[in-house]
């Protein structure tokens, strides 16, 4: 699944260290989610979308 | 197992547990020289034998916990992961002592049951460099 994970990190000048701690997770994982190579869980893309103040929709894109 | 974990909370729970697992660890060598030592120089009857014998599997029980709460701790691709190297691991393992079972069937040489857990161990490590480079 796509995703603006990457994007929307830089737009806020934070590290893959930043975001995972503020998710809760390891910074691999962030690394992996971004690189489009593991799509996390339900919860975890609600805590993603709420560190990001937008909706899931706004940041994981259907592949078509 | 330090690549598995690496945010500041992360780290300090790695630490922690890289604490526990080294404790639980030096206990296991202690008991184990202890009860070397206790077999080779000292006559212990029967029962008392077997339960000096197996003494050192206490600090490996606790060793075990030790590995099963971190396996708790991990985020959910962390565990994702750990999954597929032990899935990697317990039909490769299975294949070869099987495997190997067989030819013994033909005559090799009879193993000790203490070769089992190296090879386990040891495909669990390459599963493990294969399912992160996956993920990378």
């Amino acid at each position: 699944m796509r995703n603006r994970v990457r994007e929307l990190r830089a737009e806020r000048g934070w590290s893959q260290t930043e975001l995972g701690e503020r998710l809760g997770v390891s910074r691999q994982t962030v690394n992996a989610i971004e690189n489009e190579r593991y799509d996390p869980s339900l919860p975890l893309a609600f805590l993603i979308a709420r560190a990001f103040g937008l909706t899931i929709e706004q940041i994981f894109l259907e592949e078509r | 197992m330090e690549s598995i974990l690496s945010t500041s909370t992360f780290h300090m729970q790695s630490k922690q547990y890289l604490k526990e697992l080294a404790a639980t660890l030096a206990i296991y060598g202690a008991v184990l020289s202890g009860s070397i030592e206790l077999l080779t120089h000292v006559d212990v009857a029967r029962p008392w034998r077997d339960l000096v014998a197996l003494s050192p599997m206490l600090p490996a029980a606790a060793m075990a916990w030790v590995i099963l709460r971190e396996l708790r701790r991990m985020d959910e691709l962390q565990r994702r992961i750990q999954l597929e190297a032990l899935g990697f691991s317990f039909a490769g393992t299975a294949i070869l002592t099987f495997s190997y079972g067989f030819l013994e069937g033909l005559g090799y040489p009879r193993l000790s049951m203490f070769a089992v857990w190296p090879i386990l161990a040891g495909l669990w490590i390459v599963g493990l460099m294969l399912a992160r480079r996956r993920y990378q």
